[in-house]
C-alpha cells in the first residue's frame, strides 16, 4: 500500500518536473542505433545469452532480445552494448 | 567506456569458458568489476571473449565454484610484444651492433697516399703522420685537422716546402713539393770563374784554372778571377776553372723601430664550447661558462660523421674564445737601438747565403724621430763571390 503510493508519487513528480524517467523511477534505459546496436542501462543481470536470444533482468520483469549473431560488446554491472542483428525487443511482465 | 586503444595497449587475453551456467558467470565477474568485452557464444556450453591481463586472476576466483573450464587463445597488448621482442633481442642487438661497426669503419683512416715526393720523402711524411696519430685503423675524430697535420709535417720536415692535406673519405691524400735542392752541378764543361759583386779579396783557393787576381784586390762585378785558360802562351789547354775566393763585401740597411707598439697577446684563459649540429640546430652538450671576455678570438673546429658514403648531418663543433689584451710595448732610446740592430742582423742574415760571415757592424746613423727611432747600419760581410761563366768556344 505505501510502496504503491510511493510509486504513484515518484510518476506524478517525474510528470511535474518533466525529468528523465529513468533518473527518477528505477526503469532501464534502452538506446537501439538502427537494429545493429542495442545499450541497455539499468538491467540487474544476464539471464540467458546465446548468439540469437538475450534474456535480462529487470528490476520488475524480463527483457528480451532476439535476432542474429549477438556478441556482447561491452557489459558492466548495471550496463550492456549488444551488437548483432536485432529483430525483436520484448518486456515480459512477472 | 574506456577508450578503444587502451586495451591494446595494456595486456589482454581472449578466452574461452566452457561450462554451464555460463550467463551466471559473466554476472558474477561483471558484479567483481572485471571488464569484460567483446562475447560470443560458441555453442550451448562455451564462449569467448576479451578480459584484461591484470583480471585473469579474478576471473580464476569468480570462475572456482561454477565448475566451468578456461582456455586462453590469444594474448595481446604491450606486455606481450615486450615479451616477444625479448625474444628477438638477439636481431636487434646483432641491427644495433652491425651499424656501429660499419659507423667506426667508416670513420677510420683506410688509406694515406702521398704523392708528389721521391720515395724517401714519401717515407718521412709517413713517419711523421705516424707520430701525430695518422695511420691506418685511426679514427677520424681523434686525428688532427688537416690544417694542423699540414702545419706539423712542414716545421718537421725540411726537404719540402709545401704539402697539402685533403681528407677524401677514408682516405687520406698528401700532397707533396719537394724543394728543388740544388744539383752539385760538378761542372766539366771549360769556364771561368768571375766576381759576382763589388769586393775585396780576403781568400783564394783555386783548384783548377789560373788566378788572374790577387788577395787585397778590388774587384768589380763581372771581372775575371780565375781564367780557364793554362799553360804557356801558345800552348794553352781549357778548363773548367774551380776554386773558392771569398771577398769582403758592404751591405747597408734601414731600420725604423717605433718606440711604443700596440699590439695583442693572449691571457691563456679561454672558454670553451662542445656543440652537436643537427642541421641547423645547434646543442651544446658540454661547456665551462667561466667568463665573457671583451676581446677574444673565436676559433671553430668542425667534426664530421661519415655513415657508408653518407656524411651524417650531425656535426660535432668545438668554439673556444682565447681571451687577449692589448699590451702597450715601450722603449727607451737605447733599448730600442738595440732592438733595431737586432732586426737589422736578422734581416741580412736571412738575405745571405748560409755559408756567408758577418765579420763587422758600424752604426752609420741613427735618428729619433716622430716616435720612431731609425737607424742605418752598415756591414762587413765575407763570402763566395766566384761565379762560373761558361767559355763558348768556337771563335
Amino acid at each position: 500500500m505505501i510502496r504503491n503510493w510511493k510509486n504513484k508519487m515518484r510518476q506524478w513528480l517525474t510528470n511535474q518536473m518533466e525529468l528523465p524517467a529513468d533518473v527518477i523511477v528505477d526503469l532501464p534505459r534502452i538506446t537501439m542505433i538502427g537494429h545493429i546496436h542495442i545499450y541497455i542501462e539499468n538491467h540487474r543481470g544476464l539471464l540467458l545469452f546465446t548468439d540469437r536470444e538475450l534474456r535480462l533482468l529487470l528490476k520488475n520483469g524480463q527483457l528480451l532480445v532476439k535476432g542474429e549473431s549477438f556478441s556482447i560488446k561491452t557489459i558492466l554491472p548495471e550496463e550492456i552494448l549488444l551488437e548483432g542483428k536485432i529483430s525483436q525487443v520484448l518486456y515480459l511482465e512477472e | 567506456m574506456k577508450n578503444e586503444w587502451m586495451y591494446r595497449l595494456s595486456g589482454n587475453l581472449r578466452i574461452r569458458i566452457v561450462g554451464k551456467g555460463l550467463e551466471r558467470l559473466l554476472n558474477e565477474c561483471t558484479r567483481r568489476g572485471i571488464y569484460i568485452w567483446d562475447v560470443r557464444r560458441e555453442g550451448e556450453h562455451s564462449l569467448t571473449c576479451y578480459i584484461f591481463l591484470r583480471d585473469l586472476r579474478h576471473v580464476r576466483i569468480a570462475m572456482r565454484k561454477s565448475g566451468c573450464k578456461l582456455y586462453i587463445l590469444e594474448r595481446k597488448g604491450a606486455p606481450f610484444w615486450v615479451k616477444a621482442s625479448w625474444k628477438n633481442s638477439g636481431i636487434v642487438v646483432g641491427l644495433v651492433v652491425f651499424i656501429c661497426i660499419v659507423f667506426l669503419l667508416s670513420n677510420m683512416v683506410w688509406r694515406i697516399e702521398v704523392t708528389g715526393g721521391n720515395a724517401e720523402t714519401e717515407h718521412a711524411v709517413r713517419q711523421q703522420l705516424k707520430k701525430i696519430g695518422v695511420e691506418r685503423g685511426a679514427l677520424q675524430f681523434v686525428v688532427p685537422t688537416p690544417e694542423s697535420i699540414q702545419k706539423t709535417i712542414m716545421n718537421n720536415i725540411d726537404t719540402i716546402t709545401w704539402i697539402g692535406v685533403e681528407w677524401r673519405g677514408t682516405t687520406l691524400y698528401c700532397q707533396v713539393v719537394e724543394k728543388k735542392q740544388p744539383k752539385q752541378t760538378e761542372s766539366h764543361t771549360p769556364q771561368h770563374l768571375v766576381a759576382k759583386k763589388k769586393a775585396v779579396i780576403t781568400y783564394m783557393f783555386v783548384e783548377q784554372g789560373q788566378a788572374v787576381v790577387e788577395v787585397h784586390d778590388h774587384v768589380v762585378p763581372g771581372q775575371l778571377l780565375v781564367s780557364g785558360f793554362i799553360g804557356k802562351e801558345g800552348q794553352t789547354e781549357i778548363v773548367p776553372a774551380r776554386g773558392q775566393i771569398l771577398g769582403e763585401t758592404w751591405y747597408k740597411s734601414t731600420v725604423v723601430v717605433p718606440m711604443k707598439t700596440t699590439f695583442y697577446m693572449f691571457t691563456g684563459k679561454k672558454r670553451e664550447t662542445h656543440y652537436l649540429r643537427l642541421w641547423s640546430w645547434k646543442i651544446p652538450f658540454f661547456w665551462n661558462d667561466k667568463e665573457q671576455f671583451s676581446q677574444f678570438e673565436k676559433q671553430v673546429d668542425e667534426k664530421t660523421f661519415r655513415f657508408l658514403t653518407w656524411t651524417l648531418p650531425v656535426i660535432y663543433e668545438k668554439v673556444v674564445w682565447r681571451e687577449k689584451e692589448v699590451v702597450v710595448r715601450e722603449y727607451s732610446y737605447d733599448e730600442a737601438k738595440l732592438a733595431a740592430k737586432q732586426i737589422a742582423r736578422e734581416q741580412l742574415k736571412r738575405k745571405l747565403p748560409a755559408d756567408a760571415t758577418i765579420q763587422g757592424e758600424k752604426v752609420l746613423h741613427e735618428a729619433k724621430e716622430n716616435g720612431k727611432v731609425k737607424v742605418e747600419m752598415h756591414y762587413q760581410v765575407i763570402e763566395n763571390i766566384a761565379i762560373p761563366q761558361p767559355i763558348i768556344q768556337g771563335d
